[in-house]
């Protein structure tokens, strides 16, 4: 299935009876959640009145058991919602691709794509998908990735490595050597003098400057072989991941590491989940599933990955 | 006198330091080169055994594969200069191409085992030496810029450093593929 037409089509005849089932299910929660949370803002409120000087200790008990009664209702549904719908969008894209909820792209795997040099001390994701497309073996998940920090006072803050989806695919050439491809920043605000900035970082190896205008202003490339990452970052490359990027619209990091392609794209939001305060059966987050599991499919195609014709079988 | 002494230091540690950054730059130009070298040899190591597979099946295209033979003896010989390395090597991815391209007649040839795991191989150095190429022109302009920029071209004009050609597509291989005129050519 490749298009907005089939998709609909798809949506009517085969998703739309399963997700009246789940549509059901979903209304029972919002029943269920209204009669939990009515009465516990309502004891709160009285406590907060009774103790006036605790209110703050109250307000933040109440909204964690909230938080914890909201998850545990919902639970179900999302696993239902995922093992029916994403599922069969998944299996509808391609027959070859096998969809595992909970799981997700390894940190290992995460670490070897050398994209994020901090090291996450806080890993998870899930909707791990993996299949071989042609002849180019994918995977990729949701992943969220944090750092922690403490300051002098004790506190732990999370903060944010990487939250979206992280793909690895096979590559078509044969390399030993490691490239990244970052998003640029520094060109952007500085003009040349922020190319110049970009080659005293030295943590990410040599800067590796192509001669792409359109991706240079893109992207900031570091690598530790000047060849080998132009023999990966051929111009016709170059042209395709400009095209990917556009695109998508979003921040994009590559790398290639060792014959192996990793792509992460930035989201801000959750992928995947369904709606619980609005209906489920509207084709709107339907067609946002699809294009993103798409988005994810179609770098095989876009980047040219099935084309073997340097050796590599 | 200590203020005359400061100025003193900082201009020479200034000069060092553009100095090193020159000598940097010239030395990954010949790093490049080097590569690009290696990758050549790679390929002209591979004709050999690509014209005794294309022989056999290739009757008509005699001249070409002398033309290829020949070309590939003078790359090897090592009293050559780079320019006739580049030159040679312009020569030799024209008549390869070429030769590509004749291929398209033999549909034996082109099922042949041994021979779609040559032209792989091919395909991938020349790759890599356009990969190479694309490097050494970066590595040039990178040192050309500093030769001839403010502040560096004053040290690059002392220890005489002069601009570097980059590589640049000859003006046969800029122009189409003329396929009739390889096949015309016995």
């Amino acid at each position: 299935m490749k298009t907005l037409a089939e998709l609909k089509k798809y949506y009517q005849s085969d998703l739309l009876p399963d997700l009246e089932v789940l549509e059901q299910q979903r209304k029972k929660i919002i029943n269920n959640l209204s009669k939990t949370a009515v009465p516990v803002i309502l004891i709160a409120l009285v406590l907060m009145l009774l103790f006036r000087n605790a209110v703050v200790f109250i307000a933040i008990f109440s909204v964690v058991g909230l938080g914890i009664a909201y998850n545990y209702l919902i639970r179900d549904y999302v696993f239902n919602f995922k093992r029916e719908i994403i599922k069969k969008i998944i299996k509808s894209i391609d027959a070859g691709l096998t969809y595992q909820q909970s799981m997700h792209i390894s940190e290992q795997l995460f670490r070897e794509s050398k994209i994020f040099s901090r090291r996450p001390d806080r890993f998870k994701g899930d909707d791990f998908v993996s299949g071989l497309l042609g002849k180019t073996k994918i995977e990729f998940s949701e992943i969220y990735a944090q750092y922690v920090t403490r300051d002098s006072k004790g506190r732990t803050t999370y903060h944010t490595i990487f939250k979206g989806l992280f793909i690895a695919a096979d590559f078509n050439k044969e390399f030993k050597s490691t490239t990244v491809v970052l998003p640029d920043t520094a060109e952007k605000l500085f003009g040349n003098f922020g190319t110049m900035l970009q080659s005293w970082n030295k943590t990410r190896g040599q800067l590796i400057k192509l001669e792409d205008p359109e991706f240079e202003k893109l992207f900031a490339v570091y690598g530790n072989d000047q060849i080998e990452a132009r023999y990966v970052l051929s111009t016709s490359l170059m042209k395709r991941v400009v095209d990917f990027k556009n695109k998508t619209g979003k921040k994009i990091y590559l790398s290639f590491v060792r014959s192996k392609i990793f792509v992460a794209i930035s989201y801000h939001k959750d992928l995947f989940e369904p709606k619980v305060f609005s209906t489920v059966l509207s084709f709107t987050p339907i067609k946002e599933y699809f294009e993103n599991l798409r988005l994810a499919v179609d770098i095989v195609e876009d980047l040219n990955l099935n084309t073997r014709i340097w050796g590599k079988t | 006198m200590l203020l005359f002494v400061v100025i003193l230091g900082i201009i020479v540690l200034l000069g060092v330091t553009l100095y090193n950054s020159l000598v940097a730059k010239k030395n990954q130009v010949q790093n490049v080169f080097a590569s690009i070298d290696a990758l050549l040899k790679k390929r002209y190591d591979l004709i050999p055994n690509l014209i005794s597979t294309v022989q056999t099946y290739m009757q008509y295209e005699k001249q070409t594969l002398t033309e290829i033979t020949e070309i590939r003896a003078q790359a090897v010989s090592p009293q050559i200069t780079d320019d006739q390395k580049i030159n040679l090597d312009n020569k030799i991815s024209r008549a390869l191409g070429g030769l590509m391209v004749a291929v398209e007649n033999y549909p034996q040839l082109k099922a042949n085992q041994n021979f779609m795991q040559l032209q792989g191989a091919l395909n991938e150095i020349e790759e890599q030496v356009s990969a190479a190429r694309r490097a050494y022109n970066a590595a040039v302009t990178d040192y050309n810029n500093a030769v001839e920029m403010f502040p560096t071209n004053f040290v690059a004009s002392m220890m005489h450093y002069t601009r570097k050609q980059v590589f640049e597509i000859s003006k046969e291989q800029r122009q189409n593929v003329n396929v009739k005129n390889l096949f015309n050519k016995n």
